[in-house]
C-alpha cells in the first residue's frame, strides 16, 4: 500500500465517517455525469458562468436554496461549509445540526459536510446534476475534501496561503502545506477517472487594500504547487480592487504569467481559469447602492474576460442573505451578462508593463530561496517578508508593508517592506502617489477601504 | 515610548489592529503588537518583558468587559504603577452611551478609555496625556 494510501486510512477511520468505501467511491467518480464537473463545463461554455455564496445547516434548507438558485439561472452551485467544521469541530458542528434541525433554526454558518456524510450528499448532487464548488477555509481540509469528492462536488477552493493567512492567527504555515498536499493529490488521482477535478486559489485574500503584485504571485505560487501534485485544471482569481483600471491589468498580467510559470514548469497540458470576485470589501447598507456595486461589478467582470464571477447579494451588509434575495442577485447578474455584448479590449501598457515587473521579480525571489521544495521555498519566502498579504491576522506575517490609493482610487504600494521589489518598481508606485504623511496616512487608508460606502 | 497593543479577547478585527500598528509607528512610538484574539493575561506579559510605557488594548466586537474584570487584580499582584493603561474601540454590545461605559472602564483601571472615538484623536488625546504627565 502507498504512502498517500495509508494516510487516508488513517483520515478516513475519523470516528464522524460512517465506513469510507473506496472502491465505490471510485467508481462513483469514473461513472459520474459530465455535468457535475465544472472543469467540463468551461470547456464547453462559451459564456461567464454565474456562482454566487451559500450554504445552510440542513440538507433541506440547501436543497430549497438550489431550487431557488436553478430557477435564477445559476450556472454554478456553491456549498459553504460552517466554521466549526472548517476548525475540525464535528462533535460541535453535529450538536449544532441537531439543534438546527430539531428546532428550524440556523444555528451553524454552513453545511457541515462531515456530519451529513457523502451518502446523503451525493444524493443532493446528483439530483441537481450542475457543478458545485466548494468555499471553505479551512486549513487541514483532508477530510473535508475526501467527503466532498466522494458526494460529487467536483471544485475545491482554497490552498495552503489563501486559507490561511487571511483567516488564522496561529495555525502553522507549514502544517498547511503539507495538508493542502495532500488535498491536492487526492484531486489528481480522482482526475485521471473522468474530466478533471478542478482546483481553484482564493484571490481576494484578506480584501483591504490588496497590492495586485502579491495577489497574482499567491496566485500562481498556489496553481503551481497545485499542478505539482497532478492537478490539470486550476482557477485562479482575484476580487474587484476599486479601480477598473487595475483589474484590467491584473487580470491581463495574471492570465499571461499564470501560463508561462506552468508552461515553465512543464505543465503545458494543464488547464487555468481565471475567476472574478464581485467587491468583496465592506458593502454599502444601502440597498440601491448595493445593487448599483454588484451591476458595476458584473460589468468588469465582463471586461476582463473572466471564466467564472462570484456574486455578492444586495443584503451584504447585513449578513447571510435568504435564498431569495440571493437567487434574484443570480438573476441580475446573468441579465447584465447576457446583455453586455461586444466588449472591446482594453489595457494599459506602462500599468501592465510594470505590474509584470513586480510580479516577475517576487517570483524570483522565491524560486531563488535555497530549498529542496517548491512549497519550503514559499514558506521561507513568507517568513523573509518577500510575500506578505495586508491585513492578515496570522503571527508569521511580515506586517511591513502600507498601501493606499492614488488619486485615481488604484492600490499602490506606500512602504515595500521586504519585498524583493526593484528601485525601478517601487519608484513607479511611489510616483503615482501624493504623500499623506504621518496621521493623515492612516485617515487616508480609513477612507480607502470604505471606498464603496 | 513602548506601546504594548492588540485586540482582546477572541476578536479577529484585524483591519483596526492593523492601522493603530501604521498610526502609532508613523507617532515615533516602538510598538510592540500582539494581534487579535490576544488575552489579557498576554497584554500584561509583554508589557513586563518589554518594559513598556503603554498598554493599548482595543476591542470591536463589544466583548471587552468580561475581559477587563481581571485588571485590578492583575494590576495588583504585580507592580505595573507606571503604565499607562488605555482602551478603545467598541467597548459595549448595541447602543450604550460614553457617559455610562467610560467610568465602568475607568474603575477596572484604565487611565484613558474611548467608546467608539476616532482613532486619530484617540491617539492624540494619549500623546497630549503622556506629555502632562512629564
Amino acid at each position: 500500500m502507498g504512502l498517500l494510501q495509508r494516510e487516508r486510512e488513517a483520515i478516513l477511520a475519523n470516528e464522524y465517517v460512517d465506513h469510507f468505501d473506496f472502491l465505490e467511491v471510485e467508481s462513483f467518480i469514473k461513472n459520474a455525469s459530465k455535468d457535475l464537473f465544472i472543469s467540463h463545463r468551461f470547456n464547453t461554455s462559451d459564456k461567464i458562468l454565474v456562482q454566487p455564496r451559500g450554504g445552510f445547516p440542513t440538507y433541506e434548507k440547501v436543497f430549497r436554496l438550489y431550487e431557488e438558485f436553478k430557477e435564477a439561472g445559476v450556472d454554478i452551485l456553491p456549498l459553504t461549509i460552517d466554521s466549526n467544521t472548517r476548525l475540525n469541530d464535528y462533535a460541535t458542528a453535529q450538536k449544532m445540526l441537531r439543534l438546527s434541525e430539531e428546532n428550524d433554526v440556523d444555528m451553524l454558518n454552513g453545511y457541515p459536510l462531515i456530519n451529513h456524510g457523502y451518502r446523503t450528499t451525493r444524493k443532493m448532487m446528483t439530483h441537481f446534476n450542475t457543478p458545485v464548488s466548494l468555499r471553505h477555509g479551512t486549513p487541514d481540509a483532508r477530510l473535508l475534501v475526501e467527503i466532498a469528492l466522494a458526494s460529487g462536488i467536483f471544485e475545491i477552493e482554497g490552498g495552503p496561503i489563501t486559507y490561511l493567512l487571511p483567516y488564522s492567527k496561529n495555525f502553522p504555515l507549514d502544517k498547511a502545506f503539507i495538508y493542502w498536499k495532500y488535498v491536492e493529490k487526492v484531486c489528481a488521482k480522482y482526475s485521471t477517472l473522468n474530466e478533471p477535478i478542478n482546483r481553484e486559489s482564493f484571490g481576494p485574500l484578506s480584501a483591504t487594500l490588496q497590492p495586485p503584485a502579491i495577489v497574482i504571485v499567491i496566485q500562481i505560487l498556489e496553481m503551481l504547487l497545485a499542478m505539482e501534485e497532478g492537478v490539470k485544471s486550476f482557477s485562479v482569481s482575484f476580487s474587484q480592487s476599486g479601480s477598473m483600471l487595475q483589474d484590467i491589468v491584473t487580470s491581463n498580467i495574471i492570465k499571461k504569467l499564470s501560463r508561462h510559470y506552468a508552461d515553465l514548469f512543464g505543465f503545458e497540458d494543464a488547464a487555468i481559469h481565471l475567476v472574478y470576485h464581485q467587491w468583496m470589501g465592506a458593502f454599502p447598507r444601502d440597498k440601491e447602492h448595493s445593487e448599483s456595486l454588484i451591476t458595476t461589478s458584473t460589468v468588469i467582470a465582463a471586461l476582463v474576460g473572466a471564466d467564472k464571477i462570484i456574486t455578492k447579494t444586495r443584503d451584504e451588509a447585513y449578513g447571510i442573505p435568504t435564498k431569495e434575495s440571493n437567487a434574484s442577485a443570480v438573476s441580475k447578474v446573468q441579465y447584465t451578462l447576457g446583455i453586455l455584448r461586444a466588449l472591446p479590449k482594453i489595457g494599459d501598457e506602462e500599468e501592465e508593463e510594470n505590474l509584470e515587473r513586480e510580479v516577475r521579480e517576487i517570483m524570483e525571489a522565491v524560486l531563488n530561496e535555497r530549498a529542496d521544495t517548491l512549497w519550503r521555498k514559499v514558506f521561507n519566502a513568507i517568513k523573509k517578508g518577500y510575500i506578505e498579504i495586508p491585513f492578515s491576522p496570522h503571527i508569521i506575517n511580515n506586517n511591513k508593508v502600507i498601501t493606499v490609493r492614488d488619486k485615481e482610487g488604484n492600490i499602490r504600494i506606500y512602504d515595500k517592506g521586504d519585498l524583493p521589489l526593484s528601485d525601478k518598481s517601487f519608484a513607479f508606485e511611489r510616483s503615482k502617489l501624493t504623500l499623506p504623511e504621518g496621521k493623515n496616512l492612516v485617515s487616508q487608508m480609513i477612507k480607502d477601504i470604505g471606498i464603496m460606502l | 515610548m513602548k506601546v504594548v497593543t492588540g485586540v482582546v479577547g477572541n476578536d479577529v478585527h484585524v483591519v483596526a489592529n492593523r492601522l493603530i500598528d501604521i498610526s502609532l509607528n508613523q507617532r515615533g512610538f516602538e510598538v510592540f503588537n500582539l494581534g487579535v484574539n490576544t488575552y489579557l493575561e498576554e497584554f500584561i506579559d509583554a508589557a513586563i518583558e518589554t518594559d513598556a510605557d503603554v498598554v493599548l488594548i482595543s476591542s470591536l466586537n463589544g466583548e471587552a468587559e468580561g475581559w477587563s474584570r481581571d485588571l485590578p487584580l492583575l494590576k495588583s499582584r504585580y507592580d505595573l504603577k507606571e503604565i499607562v493603561f488605555v482602551i478603545g474601540g467598541n467597548l459595549a454590545v448595541g447602543e450604550v452611551s460614553s457617559e455610562v461605559i467610560v467610568p465602568k472602564f475607568q474603575a477596572y483601571g484604565f487611565d484613558l478609555v474611548f467608546h467608539q472615538v476616532d482613532l486619530n484623536e484617540g491617539l492624540d488625546q494619549l500623546e497630549n496625556y503622556l506629555q502632562e504627565r512629564v
